[in-house]
């Protein structure tokens, strides 16, 4: 799973012009396709690193598998981020995700798109 | 978290269930006879825990949902709030008899739930809680309400450790009707930072409301494996739910209609809850590849045997490899060992067919009561010889024969308790079940000291329906053996009982087919007694060999009576070309089994043949062979499976030379020859 979670960082003067410039550190996550359980304590770390940045953009488009400890940890690193005074975007969300996200009534919590439920 | 395919468990589950039922019934008519014993309150209590947690695991949502209720009731007899009484005895044996329907219907993917089972969970519901007393919430927190729950529930810490998975309930709660999370929040509690969070840990906490006609006792199905796990509370929603709400089940698709439950009137099912649950159980077809629960002594037993014969095959084996004629005897000895090991080895793998009657017996207790009281008889069940032990598919066909020799015998043996009076005898009959072992036959016998069988009832009926004709003498076996003909009843009124287009020519039939026989002795105002005589086994007959011409026949020794030579002058010739000869008090005709199956060169003379008596159903006949050639055991091979179905032949087998012997059915060839003396 670790293999295939990826955490960039780009800055302001990242000279890449694909992605919009922000004035902060801005990290991209790309959440596994099986985010339950047994993935948790790693991805716990990835997120803990990625909280360092001022904006998280975090990739669900691959994630096939879902359990609630995986979107209570979403959950406790939005809340660790907005503490810390960061924000989270969404690039990417599975109907996995999604639908996992709104059974548990978190989408607004996650601040999942609301494309995410169509 | 791997997913477990669960299914594979769904058989253990039914048959556990079944034996959990099976304890209920006999615990709750132990309760009902006066036992104050308070392990068979648990006993009850524990086997509808087991029924409802498996029921639960499963996903069978209405079987554990219905146990939930019983186990509510059952919690209150147990923790001595309410006293154990005839009525609540009755409402909890039909709900025994309800879970028996929804289990089999679960096993058979059957819907589950119906008007009869609800209106029953209903009323097991009003019972709990001492709602009669008024003491409790009022009706409306237990059975099913249309505005729905409030449902508040927050997580302990280790709820995802034990296995459980709010997303999974949530899902279940979406089949109930339509979920709403109202708030999701984490607890007061929960780690401050990410840092300090231990992802295996639960901080969450929900409001919910499920809006439909689900029941709370579907809920607690649902909640039912969190107990412990979470702080839980369950209102009843009075109006629908708050606008500020995350509809989720707008997207999923709802499998259960809520209307469903209480779609088909109560009324129709009313018929049927009057007949005896044992009664109106229809009949447990072996299932496929059905299973076999084997006592640990048996197995062990077996590979005593197993290991022995590798003995005897490795002794054999060096002797063969360098045999001199000295060798000869130790050789002889060994052979001798090897049989003896074969044969206990074949005894040891029958054994493990084997189950003690018991499992059919144990139906009788409740099947008495349930016709006590519906026919206003008192009736003492004396059972013997439960653990005599039967082959399993015997045992599985045995069941309905006698279920319904039972309940003849109090339906029509047994007096009415005024009647008994009336003629001197107590008010109360006895009915004997008995199981014994004779030779290599299973004799279960059912007596009752009733009135024995009406021999002017039954000759006056047997006229009216032309198996007699007036004016004919008959003997008191004869007279006995009218009641096993076909549509033979002589019922002065039909009852739910009878009527039901059983008769005991299919008890006949049905013990028959499995290689027995069943005849009734009676006595005039002391009693009826059948006796049904079965093979202890289907797979092995014992057998004398006989020689017809070149081939070999194998008559069943269970069938046999005696064998004699006789001599020409002791044969009558009869009208219509038969023989009879005289023995014991009787004339019986002979078959010469070589013109019944066409066999060329046989003995022609009488007198040079042997005569071997066989009966069957208390009718005999003398089949005339050349010769007794030996008695074995026989391992029956269907002859319909590999040729086709042939009169008078049961079934082949092979013999030690490797020939093919034919096993002679006794009841077709006496059926043959009835046909021929007819002719």
């Amino acid at each position: 799973m670790a293999g295939r979670r990826a955490v960039k960082r780009r800055s302001a003067n990242t000279a890449s012009g694909e992605e919009r410039a922000s004035p902060e550190a801005e990290t991209a996550v790309l959440l596994p396709a099986d985010c339950r359980m047994a993935s948790q304590t790693a991805l716990k770390e990835t997120l803990l690193q990625a909280a360092e940045a001022q904006i998280v953009v975090l990739n669900g488009g691959e994630v096939e598998r879902v359990d609630t400890a995986f979107l209570q940890l979403l959950m406790l690193f939005r809340r660790e981020l907005e503490t810390r005074g960061g924000s989270l975007k969404w690039h990417g969300v599975s109907e996995a995700l999604a639908e996992g996200a709104a059974l548990l009534g978190l989408t607004r919590i996650l601040d999942l798109p609301a494309a995410a439920l169509a | 978290m791997s997913a477990v395919d669960l299914t594979q468990f769904h058989k253990t589950f039914f048959e556990e269930s079944q034996e959990g039922l099976d304890a209920m019934e006999s615990a709750l008519l132990a309760l009902d006879s006066g036992s104050t014993d308070t392990e068979l309150v648990h006993t009850i209590f524990r086997s509808a825990h087991s029924i409802k947690g498996g029921a639960a695991t499963f996903g069978f949502v209405d079987v554990a949902a219905f146990t939930h209720v019983a186990e509510s009731l059952l919690e209150e007899v147990r923790s001595g709030r309410r006293p154990v009484e005839p009525p609540l005895v009755d409402v909890l044996l039909r709900s025994v008899d309800c879970l028996r329907v929804m289990l089999r219907r679960s096993s058979a993917g059957q819907p589950v739930a119906d008007a009869e089972s609800e209106e029953l969970r209903a009323e097991l519901a009003s019972l709990v809680s001492g709602q009669d007393e008024g003491v409790q919430p009022p009706p409306a927190e237990s059975v099913s309400t249309s505005a729905g729950w409030r449902i508040d529930f927050a997580a302990l810490p280790h709820l995802l450790q034990t296995g459980n998975d709010p997303l999974r309930l949530f899902r279940e709660l979406q089949q109930l009707g339509q979920l709403d999370v109202i708030r999701a929040f984490i607890v007061d509690g929960a780690p401050a930072t990410l840092a300090e969070v231990d992802p295996t840990l639960c901080y969450l906490g929900w409001e919910l409301h499920l809006q439909g006609a689900a029941s709370r006792s579907d809920l607690d199905a649902v909640f039912d494996w969190l107990d412990g796990d979470c702080v839980l509370e369950i209102h009843p929603l009075s109006t629908g739910g708050s606008a500020e709400t995350e509809n989720v089940s707008s997207s999923s698709p709802v499998a259960t209609d809520p209307s469903r439950r209480d779609a088909s009137p109560p009324g129709i099912v009313k018929v049927a809850t009057d007949i005896p649950a044992a009664v109106r159980e229809t009949p447990i077809a072996p299932a496929e590849g059905s299973s076999i629960r084997v006592d640990i002594d048996k197995i062990d037993a077996l590979i005593n045997m197993m290991g022995e014969l590798v003995i005897t095959q490795s002794m054999l084996s060096e002797i063969g490899e360098n045999f001199q004629q000295s060798q000869l005897e130790v050789l002889r000895e060994g052979l001798v060992q090897l049989e003896r090991n074969t044969r206990e080895l074949q005894e040891s793998v029958m054994r493990i067919r084997m189950l003690p009657i018991a499992s059919i017996f144990n139906r009788f207790p409740r099947l008495v009561r349930d016709l006590e009281r519906k026919l206003g008889k008192q009736v003492k069940l004396e059972l013997q010889g439960e653990h005599t032990e039967l082959d399993k598919t015997v045992l599985e066909k045995i069941g309905d024969p006698l279920v319904h020799l039972v309940r003849n015998a109090i339906d029509h043996g047994l007096e009415s308790p005024s009647r008994r009076k009336a003629v001197g005898k107590s008010e109360t009959g006895t009915l004997k079940l008995n199981a014994y072992h004779e030779g290599s036959n299973i004799v279960v016998q059912i007596s009752d000291d009733g009135a024995g069988l009406n021999r002017d009832a039954i000759t006056a009926k047997a006229l009216q329906n032309g198996l007699i004709s007036s004016g004919q003498e008959l003997s008191d076996a004869e007279v006995a053996d009218l009641i096993f003909q076909p549509g033979f009843s002589t019922a002065a009124q039909a009852t739910d009982l009878s009527g039901r287009g059983v008769g005991m020519d299919v008890v006949r039939r049905n013990v028959r087919d499995l290689g027995g026989s069943v005849s009734v002795r009676s006595v005039s105002g002391k009693g009826s007694t059948f006796t049904i005589a079965l093979p202890l086994t289907l797979a092995i007959v014992d057998g004398l060999v006989t020689a017809v011409g070149g081939e070999r026949y194998i008559v069943p020794l269970i069938s046999i009576v005696e064998s004699l030579r006789l001599k020409a002058s002791d044969v009558r010739k009869v009208a219509g070309g038969g023989e009879v000869f005289h023995f014991r008090d009787a004339y019986l005709p002979i078959m010469r089994l070589h013109r019944s199956f066409a066999c060329h060169e046989a003995v022609m003379d009488i007198e040079r043949g042997i005569v071997v008596v066989v009966e069957e159903d208390g009718r005999r006949v003398g089949l005339l062979v050349d010769d007794l050639l030996g008695q074995q055991q026989a391992v029956v091979k269907s002859l319909e499976a590999h040729y086709r179905r042939v009169q008078g032949i049961s079934g082949a087998t092979i013999l030690s030379d490797g020939s093919v012997a034919l096993i002679v059915d006794v009841g077709g060839v006496v059926h043959m020859g009835r046909q021929s003396k007819a002719a």
